[in-house]
């Protein structure tokens, strides 16, 4: 009796020492985890980013604590307490601690208020309204991203003057003060607060920038926006993180271009080094497209559909325009494919190409399904393609030959 | 102390009953045939759901496509996967467990609605057969939530098949529940309050209540999303004055508890296999027990974390406080079963083992739900690869193991016969390593910028996606070895007697398998369910052995062995 009472005693005496030097292992392993951090996240692409990354170490610190101290009070408890071989008596009959429950139930709960705390001051500072937002409208559409922004005369470039221009576009600024100009990429520089505001034209998407570490849905029928400033130049991947249906996957865009040749295809997030690159590089050459739109329908059209304004990239292969889509028939050659033209029903493929678009179910391509969207003529429909932008795209369509 | 049954003089052991496959093919109305039936359809189902796995992984392994032609078939094989494995493998195999043992547990002859509890699995075979024949017609493509108007106005008309087959399952789910909460109010043995119910009945009871407070919803959002489909009305449609979000928020306030539904008798399967296979009382009993009922009520007020990224953002703070709460009394539990294990005679059987490894992995999974509950963070990996792996982490490393750690444990009971150790030890190796480097990679996936539900993806992902995959493939093999061991066992495995384990729950004070009413008399309770590590409990034990025959292989043992240790 004697001796095991010692035992014990001598086992007490030294069991708050053992405490804290676990404890001490255990956190100290815990700040060693979150060492990690950078390597886990793709790199801080916004002053957002570096909020949430910092939130995130905050709980792999704690995550990592707790990680190391159930790891280890299993991994002891299997080496310390396995029964050995033969041995068939039972453990000491405890049937539990109110003080020891009450620590891990006290700890745990304090914990999570620290984080849910911290969490909340960093939610609100990463969705703050920034001074002098750049205002950028974008659309989702199975399974395409396009972002328009509005430009003011006094953000034309010199030269411009507003009597030069065709009287159509005059009557566009003089309504209401701006011109749209569309793109399947989102440009702005580093430094500049953007908010996007977000309209789907069908289904559910969800707009990500995992570089800047923000996400929304898009919702059908209402308009959500998000913000973000980009502190660091470069092409970041937006990604559609809501399924979407067959081309869900396809909705990032693709890239195919390398550091010297800057022709940026597919949807991506484009931030220039400053406000003047911004300027030189993006806003001033395509504020001059919509100004002075071509003459010819057949190149107003290529840059209609080149702007990102439709979705028809996803979907289709057109190497003119780099499109690379493959869940609908390939326009390679569209305006000459004639062999199925008596199936249709339509009188010529002009006619076959600009039904395609107004009601695409009508003839299906052998081997394809009925996914694309019809394209409708009234501004209150949905998928609204105004008729004199039907006639530039057929008339591109058209001059797709093999 | 403790009362003991008196051996009755001249009972013998008895060989087991041989088991008739035919016996379990038609109705029945006896609970142990019913919870057969529901464990078979459920293990069907869930090889099902793996082979749709294993085809998902196969065409991860390349960031084109390659094994399916389109987005669309991707999309039916994940849709698929999810939907049979939640509500034909996972909620119908705690129905198995749910109704063989919770009776035998509370020492009664059968559930308080033995007509009612065959109807309520009857409806499962004809559902699951519903949801698969979707292929025939076009597949539902719109994922396991189904969201609106993918679901409404794009997907096949399998997903209208979808929705008979999940309202059929629904009911079939709610019927079970209330036989489970009348039967454990009304049958308990005299000598048996609540606190001395086992802990697996306290689960199956907080999980009765939850199935039958929250799966209403998920009824009432399908007829919703059935009319959207099928009636012409816009519940889910803005242009007809209808609401997109409105789905997301009934169809989460069902599915967020329906996680708790997967999980809570999984916390209860832990309880006991811990507790037997340590040797040792639970500790925290009560803590236990309660914080089952307050994960289930809590488990209410979290739904919308779900929504972290379609919800008006100044909403999103409440859920977060609130899903924050719940992690408490989930660690109160993780602790507890670490106490049980503290100063135990651990003892590595396959079911402890697969309840040490859901320990293991579960936590991991618990600590990713905290993370993701933190707004921003979750902002940031919302709808990736982070939440597939926190959800299989909860599911699989939760639900799966205690599946597994339940099968070991009750199927000598069940057949009378044991499961071979070695295999089982087998199993747990090739599951707790596959389950591992399949799933926590893909918490990198996720961080990085790989969004879930994606047939093609960046090429820069391809590495971790093989690991995973093939990590994935030896998770697919690990249950062909659990499958082998139990049809072998079936034929040639040890007889089990009453009480392999020296258990104290009443479902081992009965021959194995039970005679058709389960007792031979009345049995008596002992009064603590976890009362080892006391002579009363092993003279208990004892009187147990005298009455039914020698058990395997613990007894063995011990007639070898000077008198038990007991002490205080």
């Amino acid at each position: 009796m004697n001796v095991s009472e010692r035992k014990t005693n001598g086992r007490n005496s030294n069991a708050l020492l053992w405490i804290v030097l676990a404890g001490l292992a255990i956190i100290g392993g815990g700040f060693l985890i979150s060492l990690l951090t950078p390597y886990l996240f793709p790199a801080q692409g916004s002053t957002q980013a570096q909020q949430v990354d910092n939130l995130f170490r905050f709980m792999l610190v704690i995550g990592g604590a707790i990680f190391l101290l159930v790891q280890g009070v299993l991994a002891f408890s299997v080496i310390r307490f396995r029964a050995k071989p033969g041995d068939v008596s039972d453990g000491a009959a405890i049937h539990g601690n109110t003080t020891l429950e009450f620590v891990w139930t006290a700890i745990p709960a304090v914990i999570v208020l620290v984080i849910t705390i911290y969490a909340y001051q960093v939610w609100q500072t990463t969705r703050a309204v920034q001074p002098n937002e750049q205002v950028v409208g974008t659309v989702g559409a199975r399974f395409a991203w396009s972002f328009s922004t509005n430009v003011t005369p006094d953000q034309f470039p010199a030269g411009v003057e507003l009597s030069q221009l065709d009287p159509a576009v005059q009557a566009d600024i003089e309504e209401d003060g701006y011109i749209t100009i569309t793109s399947p990429q989102l440009h702005t520089y580093v430094g500049q607060p953007v908010q996007l505001q977000m309209v789907t034209q069908d289904v559910l998407h969800s707009f990500w920038v995992p570089a800047m570490r923000v996400k929304q849905d898009l919702l059908p029928g209402r308009t959500t926006d998000i913000r973000f400033t980009p502190v660091e130049a470069g092409m970041y991947r937006i990604v559609c993180a809501e399924l979407c249906g067959s081309g869900h996957g396809n909705m990032a865009g693709t890239l195919v271009t390398t550091d010297d040749n800057p022709v940026y295809q597919g949807a991506w997030l484009n931030v220039h080094a400053d406000e003047a690159a911004f300027r030189r590089e993006f806003l001033e050459p395509e504020t001059l497209a919509v100004l002075f739109p071509p003459e010819d329908p057949a190149a107003r059209g290529r840059q209609l559909l080149a702007s990102g304004a439709y979705p028809c990239n996803t979907c289709h292969v057109l190497s003119d325009l780099g499109w690379t889509g493959n869940l609908g028939p390939s326009l390679d050659g569209v305006g000459t494919r004639t062999q199925r033209l008596s199936q249709t029903g339509q009188p010529d493929m002009e006619a076959y190409i600009r039904n395609s678009i107004r009601r695409p179910t009508d003839f299906l391509v052998p081997g394809f399904g009925p996914l694309m969207p019809q394209f409708n003529p009234e501004p209150d429909q949905p998928n609204y393609m105004p008729e004199d932008h039907l006639n530039a795209i057929v008339a591109y369509l058209l001059t797709q030959t093999e | 102390m403790a009362t003991i049954i008196a051996p009755p003089i001249g009972a013998q052991a008895q060989a087991p009953r041989r088991l008739h496959i035919s016996e379990y093919l038609r109705w029945s109305v006896d609970h142990k045939v019913i919870g057969v039936q529901y464990a078979v359809t459920s293990l069907f189902f869930f090889i099902v759901g793996g082979i749709l796995a294993m085809l998902i992984r196969a065409e991860l392994l390349t960031p084109q496509l390659d094994l399916v032609q389109n987005g669309q078939q991707y999309n039916t094989l994940f849709t698929m996967h999810g939907t049979v494995m939640i509500f034909l493998f996972i909620i119908p195999m705690w129905g198995a467990f749910g109704n063989y043992f919770v009776p035998l547990m509370l020492g009664a002859k059968d559930m308080a609605f033995p007509w009612l509890n065959a109807l309520a699995f009857w409806m499962i075979p004809p559902a699951g057969i519903l949801l698969l024949l979707g292929w025939l017609i076009g597949a539902p493509e719109a994922g396991w939530t189904s969201y609106p108007p993918l679901s409404s106005l794009f997907s096949g008309d399998g997903q209208t098949m979808w929705i008979m087959s999940l309202h059929l399952l629904g009911i079939s789910s709610i019927l079970g529940a209330i036989n489970f909460i009348v039967t454990i109010k009304n049958m308990r043995p005299i000598g048996m309050g609540y606190f001395q119910m086992p802990l697996f009945v306290w689960a199956v009871l907080a999980q009765a209540i939850t199935i039958v407070m929250a799966t209403p919803f998920l009824a009432g959002a399908l007829t919703l999303l059935l009319l959207d489909r099928i009636a012409g009305t816009a519940f889910f449609n803005p242009a007809g004055g209808g609401d997109v979000l409105l789905w997301q928020n009934i169809f989460w306030f069902y599915s967020h508890p329906a996680v708790y539904i997967m999980i809570l008798p999984g916390f209860g399967v832990l309880s006991e296999v811990l507790s037997v296979h340590s040797r040792k009382p639970i500790f925290g009993y009560r803590a236990i027990a309660l914080s089952s009922l307050a994960i289930a009520l809590v488990g209410f007020t979290v739904w919308a974390h779900h929504m972290f990224v379609s919800l008006t953002p100044e909403l999103r703070i409440p859920f977060m406080i609130t899903s924050m709460i719940i992690a408490v009394p989930t660690g109160i539990k993780v602790f507890s079963w670490l106490g049980t294990l503290w100063g135990g005679k651990l003892h590595f059987t396959p079911a402890m083992l697969f309840a040490l490894g859901f320990l293991s992995m579960f936590v991991i999974g618990g600590i990713s739900g905290v993370m993701l509950a933190a707004v921003p963070f979750d902002v940031q990996v919302h709808d990736t690869y982070f939440v597939v792996s926190h959800l299989h982490f909860v599911l699989f490393g939760g639900s799966v193991f205690a599946v597994y750690a339940g099968i070991y444990h009750w199927f000598p009971k069940v057949t009378g016969r044991m499961l071979n150790d070695r295999l089982g030890q087998v199993h747990f190796v090739l599951t707790y390593l596959g389950f591992f480097f399949t799933f926590f990679p893909q918490h990198l996936l996720g961080m990085l910028g790989m969004p879930r539900r994606v047939s093609v993806y960046a090429p820069e992902f391809q590495g971790l996606n093989v690991v995973v995959s093939v990590a994935a493939f030896l998770l697919g093999i690990s249950v062909l070895v659990l499958f082998y061991n139990i049809l072998r066992s079936l034929r040639e495995g040890r007889a089990a007697g009453p009480n392999p384990w020296r258990a104290l729950t009443m479902e081992w004070t009965t021959t194995s398998p039970p005679p058709p009413h389960n007792f031979h008399g009345d049995p008596v309770p002992f009064d603590d369910p976890y009362g080892y590590g006391t002579e009363a409990s092993a003279a208990y034990i004892d009187a147990i052995e005298r009455r039914f025959g020698p058990s395997a292989p613990l007894s063995t043992e011990r007639r070898n062995m000077p008198a038990a240790q007991g002490g205080d």
